[in-house]
This record gives structure tokens, sequence and C-alpha cells, in this order.
């Protein structure tokens, strides 16, 4: 969190990405606590981009959702309607902001600012698409789930777990 | 937040939360740079006079970080002048190319406003917060004026040098030395003196190293690493974790490594012991342990098997909580998995008085299995220095010191190790004046007031003192309290001398030049040096030539250096395979030490009960979170943001049966001071067990952020110490919980 506030200047009380903790959960000493990290999960039908009344908020072809900083009116409607919670107001530049997926860094080859210090190596990224990236490998290796797969959002981020493992 | 009023010459720290934003709003004399961003602090301090000098270059600076002791490599961005981004050196063995949160936010030090810009004399009485702000002429030269009086006046023992785990530890102790003072505090009896003093005292090394790669089996008793995270090895510990490794934790709280590990025990604070000794028991009695390493390798298996032949797994059970099957359990798969397996070392264990025997225990338990230099296990080698010869700078001997050390090593602790020492009997003797009376403390980087266990007691020993000088980045509350602040550059803008990790040589180097008045320690340590009449022992030029004169007998030049950031030599072809030797007196692994035998201590691990809580009252337990560094990082705005306060961990049952519900405010009391905090309410703790993150509650007026957020676990801490090893036995506080 600290790394992508710092990469992508998010002013301090704001985030691009989050850690959940699940649990504790149990009763002592039968207990389970996991974590559930999180950033806006670039939607294959992203709500946000339905409900912008200025075009601002677009999807690439690469499947990135982005927002354009010069169109946005900053009439928070996106951050309504994204259910993720992934969206925040920048009071500095008086627009919407979220995770860009670090797109300035991987087209230089970098992974995204969270993913690349992930010390628990819990992040990863890369290329759906490409049936040989390590992402695809991993989702045909783990269990998995999405969030809130059953708004018809479409979202990017695949939770993977070992079988059992799921909060 | 704090505001800040300061004109030329003086400065005063005050405070009124609630008015803070008043007086932004009205733009009064009362200046606020919280929630500046840094570029525009570098704004801030042109206009207003202070120094900001350009970039050393702009690109990627390879450096080390400093935001705890694990010191990772660290690629810094530059660009135009300021660092925008701090990412870990691939490079480097303790970073991988990844740093974790403290790592990432040290962004937040280097450009904090609270930073001290200038050297400061007092000029309010002590804790006023009034400050006259000087040249560091006229600071460097009343700081030498009043040590050499002390001196002439005291003798050089009267005045207390004082610094933690750094690179430039060795010239701060040059200082010391040079001076003719022998009272060394570092805060290795607040961390480890337990753990230090066991293994040297068993293999004759401070900290074995460990083997995650090819490991099967761990067991944790205290180290927490997916929250007090030393970044290789946490990553290793993922590693191993991923590859199917079994991990058994002891905490009597559910941490975050408990969490993750295959088994979680709620070990009883301090009965920890009494499980070692039964696994030891088990695995002697049932013939598990490696005879051919026991023969070849150790000394005093006998009195070992002696001393636990009556510590049964029921034995231990009523004293750590744990079954009597679950340690015959885990003795068994243990064993089985050795030696690809290993007890850690850890940093504290329960923090007892008993934990030297823990230590030992856990020490001979590695032993007896011959989980020594073997895949997945304990490994004859220990952290950073060594392995490489670097240059020295000749320097006349150092004077005699015949005064006895305060805080009685070796006189009346002869196995704590000089270089460790006992921090909280140095405050306790100045308190006292016995042997003799302290008179001046040189405090580098380092926060004594948060530190030590009774924060009064430190605060009355202050008032002992006749002079206080602390060096440091930011006002922290020692620094508050001082005579005289000296303001330090960050670890991203100053040089350190050379460090050795593994097989490379590393440098700390700057990215951009010192903000504001800082100087880097190797500068000040020299003028102070001089000015003492002392200058002999400081040959060096500049921090580049000390650098310079240290790589003198390697074939690469600093600049090469810079650019790379580490040398590494070219290795010697075929390296032979070592014989196993132990820099112990019998030359094998002491299961008995004949050392603790000479001076009278029990030479094999015994048990020693723990002290019980009365029914009422709890242990208190402190730790670590993966945000905060001790008392260092509370201020910086990043971290702040993800983690300011330290509420107190209940369990349910606890705070049911006092009518407490989670968010409520409660009193901490123990016998030495009384808190107001929160409850968390969690199932995650021992029912006789309160826990809170330690290094809250700042007293200093010269930190905006952290002034008063969270409680000090030190208002509550009773100084107990290990008779051996003289740990700080912190958990032995016991304390009442009741609704605010």
């Amino acid at each position: 969190m600290v790394s992508c506030s710092i990469e992508n200047n998010v002013p301090v009380g704001h985030h691009r990405n989050w850690v959940h903790q699940i649990g504790i959960k149990g009763e002592f000493p039968t207990l389970g606590m996991s974590f559930e990290p999180g950033n806006c999960m670039h939607c294959d039908n992203p709500p946000c981009e339905r409900v912008c009344p200025v075009g601002a908020t677009y999807r690439r072809d690469d499947g990135i959702v982005m927002i354009d900083q010069d169109a946005c009116i900053g009439c928070k409607y996106c951050i309504e309607a994204c259910p993720y919670d992934a969206r925040y107001f920048n009071e500095e530049t008086g627009t919407t902001d979220k995770c860009t997926a670090c797109v300035h860094r991987v087209y230089k080859g970098e992974e995204p600012a969270c993913v690349a210090t992930c010390i628990g190596n819990a992040r990863h990224f890369g290329d759906l698409n490409d049936p040989k990236s390590e992402v695809s490998q991993l989702l045909a290796t783990n269990d998995y789930y999405r969030l809130y797969e059953e708004a018809g959002t479409g979202p990017a981020i695949y939770y993977i777990y070992k079988g059992g493992r799921k909060a | 937040m704090t505001v800040k009023s300061e004109n030329e010459e003086t400065i005063q720290y005050s405070m009124s939360r609630r008015k803070f934003l008043g007086a932004v709003a009205a733009g009064a004399a009362g200046v606020s740079l919280a929630g500046l961003g840094f570029d525009r602090l570098q704004v801030y301090a042109e206009q207003h006079g202070d120094t900001v000098r350009t970039t050393v270059r702009d690109g990627d600076v390879y450096t080390l970080c400093e935001m705890c002791v694990w010191r990772c490599g660290v690629a810094a961005k530059v660009h135009n002048g300021e660092i925008v981004k701090l990412e870990g050196n691939p490079d480097h063995p303790h970073s991988r190319g990844k740093l974790c949160p403290r790592g990432q936010a040290g962004l937040g030090m280097t450009y904090d406003p609270d930073r001290v810009r200038t050297p400061l004399i007092r000029v309010g009485k002590r804790g006023e917060g009034k400050f006259r702000k000087v040249t560091w002429e006229e600071a460097l030269d009343y700081t030498a004026a009043r040590m050499q009086e002390i001196k002439e006046k005291y003798g050089p023992e009267a005045m207390i040098f004082s610094t933690t785990h750094n690179l430039i530890q060795q010239q701060f102790e040059n200082l010391m030395r040079a001076y003719g003072s022998p009272n060394y505090g570092t805060q290795r009896s607040l961390c480890f003196n337990a753990m230090i003093t066991a293994n040297s005292l068993t293999f004759g090394l401070d900290e074995p190293g460990r083997d995650y790669t090819n490991t099967d089996y761990i067991i944790y008793a205290g180290r927490n690493l997916m929250e007090a995270i030393s970044n290789s090895e946490t990553q290793d510990l993922v590693e191993a974790l991923a590859k199917g490794a079994k991990v058994v934790v002891l905490d009597p709280r559910f941490t975050k490594t408990a969490a993750r590990a295959t088994e979680w025990v709620p070990v009883r604070p301090g009965g920890d012991l009494a499980f070692f000794l039964a696994m030891l028991h088990e695995i002697i009695e049932n013939d598990w342990y490696d005879h051919e390493f026991v023969e070849n390798y150790t000394v005093g298996f006998d009195e070992l098997a002696q001393e636990v032949h009556n510590y049964t797994p029921e034995w231990a059970a009523q004293r750590c909580d744990v079954p009597a099957a679950q340690i015959r359990t885990i003795a068994r798969e243990f064993s089985l998995a050795a030696p690809r397996a290993f007890a850690h070392p850890n940093w504290r264990t329960s923090n007892f008085e008993n934990s030297f025997q823990t230590e030992r225990a856990i020490a001979v338990l590695n032993a007896i299995v011959g989980s020594w230099n073997t895949p997945g296990g304990l490994q004859n080698a220990t952290g950073e220095g060594g392995g490489i010869e670097l240059g020295s700078i000749p320097q006349p001997p150092y004077p005699r010191t015949r005064a006895m050390r305060l805080d009685g090593v070796p006189w009346k602790y002869p196995v704590v190790p000089l270089k460790l020492g006992i921090f909280q009997n140095i405050r306790d003797a100045v308190l006292t004046g016995k042997p003799y009376q302290a008179h001046g403390w040189f405090v580098y980087r380092q926060n004594p007031l948060s530190s030590i266990a009774e924060r009064r007691k430190t605060l009355a020993a202050f008032s002992k003192l006749d002079f206080i000088v602390t060096i440091d980045i930011l006002m922290n509350d020692t620094a508050y309290y001082s005579d005289v602040v000296l303001p330090e550059a960050t670890y991203l803008e100053r040089y350190d001398p050379l460090t050795v990790v593994e097989d490379r040589v590393f440098l700390r180097q700057p990215a951009i030049e010192p903000l504001f008045q800082s100087k880097p320690g190797l500068w000040i340590f020299r003028e102070i040096g001089k000015r003492l009449g002392l200058g002999d022992y400081f040959n060096y030029e500049s921090e580049e030539d000390y650098i310079t004169k240290q790589l003198s007998p390697l074939p690469i030049s600093l600049a090469e250096m810079k650019d790379a950031g580490y040398y590494e030599p070219e290795k010697d072809a075929g390296s032979e395979e070592q014989e196993l030797t132990f820099h112990t007196s019998s030359g094998k692994i002491e299961l008995s030490s004949s050392v603790l035998k000479r001076v009278g201590f029990d030479p094999v691990p015994h048990w020693e009960e723990p002290a019980r809580p009365a029914g009422n009252q709890f242990y208190l337990l402190t730790g670590k979170v993966a945000q905060h560094t001790q008392f260092a990082t509370q201020n910086n705005k990043y971290l702040h943001d993800l983690f300011s306060e330290n509420p107190a961990w209940m369990h349910t049952s606890a705070a049911t049966k006092r009518g407490i519900e989670n968010g409520d405010w409660i009193y901490v009391e123990s016998k030495v001071g009384k808190v107001k905090t929160q409850a968390l309410v969690t199932e995650g703790i021992r029912p006789d067990c309160i826990f809170m993150v330690a290094g809250f509650g700042h007293v200093s007026k010269g930190l905006h952020l952290a002034f008063r957020e969270g409680i000090s676990d030190s208002d509550l801490h009773v100084s107990y110490t290990d008779p051996i090893s003289g740990s700080q036995a912190l958990s032995q506080t016991f304390v009442k919980v009741y609704k605010a």
C-alpha cells in the first residue's frame, strides 16, 4: 500500500489498494485468519464506466480500466457505482482516481509497484490471454474465486487458494 | 497536531491538537507542514532560508535501507534532486528486489516536516521544548566543552554513551573509547541478550543462521516474521511454507505468523521453557537424538540427560499449558525431520527472567538432533560482517579505562558480553548514584526515554544528569529532553562505513545532499573528537575519504562502488569442506557449559518457575507490527496513516467478565503506571494476557503526528532483569484492566 501510494502520488489518507483481514474466526484456540488484498478489479464490464456522464472512465484494449483525468468532472458517480469501493476522490486534483495497474510501469516491463514489493509473494500480474503467462499457469493449477462475480462485472482480479484454505 | 512557532533564534514546540486547524486556516505565525508533499517542503525550505541543496545525481542510486536493522539494498529513484521512490535492490541478499512497508516509507522520514533542521541548544527547562537555533560551530564547541568539563571533574566514566545497532556504531565506539568511558549502552538487553548469550555459550557464535531452502520443520517461540518483518527471512519463511515445511509457532497470541503456521501453540508466557525441556526429555529418553553428532561435536550430554530426566511432557503440560500428547507429537516429528529441521533461536522468547534458560534449551535441542550446518538446519554462519578484509585507518591506542561499568558487566554479570551490556542498569545506576554518579549522557540514534521500562524512572535519571546530547533526525522523546540536539542526515543523504554481507561489500551512499543543516554521523563524530583533542582517532578528511581508505585493499574505486552499490570479489576456486569448529572453551558444542559452571551458574538448562499473575491480573505482552520499527517511525506520514494507535488486545471472555466491549475505553494498570486506551476484544489471545504494540505514546511535542498517539508500554513495564544474560524481562509485568 505504501509502495502504491508513493509510486502513484496518492494523497495520504487515500489508497488505491487495500488488504482486508478476514478473521480472526473461530473460538480460542481453534482460530483462523487470512488476508484478501485488492484494488480496482479492472472489470470486463465496469459499472463505473457505464455511469460516467462524460465518458472519462474507459476500458483499454488490454483490459486496464482508466480514468481520463482531463475529462473527469469530479461528480463521484463512479465512486458510488463501484461495488469494490476501489475509487476515491482526490481533493488535490478535484477528480476521481484509482488503480491504473501501474500501466506506466508494466509497459516498461516492470511489475506493478504492489506486485514488485510483495514480500509474501501473494500478488501476481500478467496477461490472462496468454496461456503460458505466470498468472494463467497459477489459475490452471489452483482453485480460485472472484469478488461479486454474480454482479456481472467480470472482475479481472482472481483470488487463488489451495483447496480448503479459502477463508 | 503540534503547532510550532519559530523565529530566527528560538524554537518553541507547543501543542494544541484542537487548535491546529484554526492555526493553519488563519495562516498564523505557527507553521505546520503536516500533509504537504515533499516537493513543497523543499519550496518551503527555500523560502525560509533553510539550506536545501541539489541532487547528487539523477537516476537510480543504490544504497542501504535504515528503516530497521535488517539493512536491505535499496534503489533510490532520484528525479530533479528529489527522491521520488524507493525500490528493493534485486542484487542485495536482504531485499531481493522487495521492500517492506517501512522500507517503502523511507521517504516519509527523509522528507518529514518535523526534521530537526539546525543544531539546537536548550534554553527552557528540560522538557519545556524551548531551544535556541545555533550554528554547528557553536553546538560542537559547546558539546565538547561540556564533555571535557565532565571528564576533568568526574573522570571519563561519568559520561554514558549509548547507541543502537547501525553501520557507524564502530565510529561511535571509537569516540567513546578515545574519550575513555567504559559506559556503553546498546538496546541489546531490551531485546535479545538472552539469545546471544545462550548461543555464544553453546555454539561459540552469536546467532546461528538458518537454512530455509531445505528445511522440513521449524519451531518458533517468539519470532513473529510475518509482522516483525525481516525482509529476506520473511520471504524465506513464505517460500518454506509454500513448499510444505511444517511450521510450529509458540505464542500466547494468534499472530499473523501463527495464522500462517501449520500449528499454533498458545503457550503460557514463561512456560515455553517447560515445553523445550520436555522436548529434550522425550528425544533423549526415547533415544531419538543423533548419537554420532552428539559424540563427535558436543560435551556434557550425560549432565543434560540427567537434568531433563524428570521433565516429562505431563510435568511440562502443567507449566506451559500445552497438552502432553501435543508435546510428544511435536518432539517426535521434530526428531524425525532433523537434521532438516530447526528450532529458531528467535530474538526474544517469552521475555521472562527464565528466558536465558529457554534459549539454552532451544540451542541444545538443535544440537542433540544434529541440526548444525546441515541442509535445512541451523548454520554455522551469522549475519553481516567478516569474510572480506577491509582497510582500516591508523590511530593511536585507546586510553585504559579503570572504572567499573555502571551496568554491572562483568563484575556482577560475568557472562554478559561487553558489547551487549545491560542498558536498563545504566539508567538505574544514574538514579542510585552507585557504584558512582554519572553526569552526562551521549545518545546517538536512540530513544531510551521510550525504550527502557518505567519511563518515569528514566525521566528522573535524566534530571540527575548535568548534560545530555542527542543526535537524531527527528525531535524524538529523548532529544526533546536533551540539552543539545544535533541533526543527522538520513540514510538517503549520507555515507556510512562499508558493510560486508555474505560475499559482497555494500555501500550506503547519499541519493541527495543532506536536507537543511543535517550532517552525517562520520562528520559529527570527527568534529566532536577534534574539539576534545582526540583528532588523531579520526584520521579521515571526509566521509568519502573514510570509505576510500576502507576500500584500499580491494581492486575497486569509490566511483565504481557508487555506480554498482556493491563489490563482489572473485571467489577462490574449489573451496574445501571445512572442519566443524566451535569457539567455545572446549572447542565443541557445550550442552553443559563450562563457563556457566565456572562462574557458579547451573551449567545445563533447567526449570525456573516464572512468576504468575494474581487472579485478577494479566500478563502484559508487547510486540511489533509490519508498519513500524520500535519507537522511530510513528511520525512517518505513510506509516501513521496505516497504523496510528495501539489498542489493548484482550480475550472475549476476560472482557465480558469486566463488562468491556470492543472499542471501550479502559485503564491498564501495572504496579508502576496506569494508561488509558481502547480495548480490542478478540479470540486471538490467551484469556490471561493483554497485548499492545510497542513504540507509541510519544511525549515529544516536536512530533506532529505521533505526539500522544496511542500509549507507551514503557509507562507500564516494570524493570526486571534476567540475572544471567541481563535481558529485560518485559512479559513479567502484570496488569489490571478495568473500564474507564
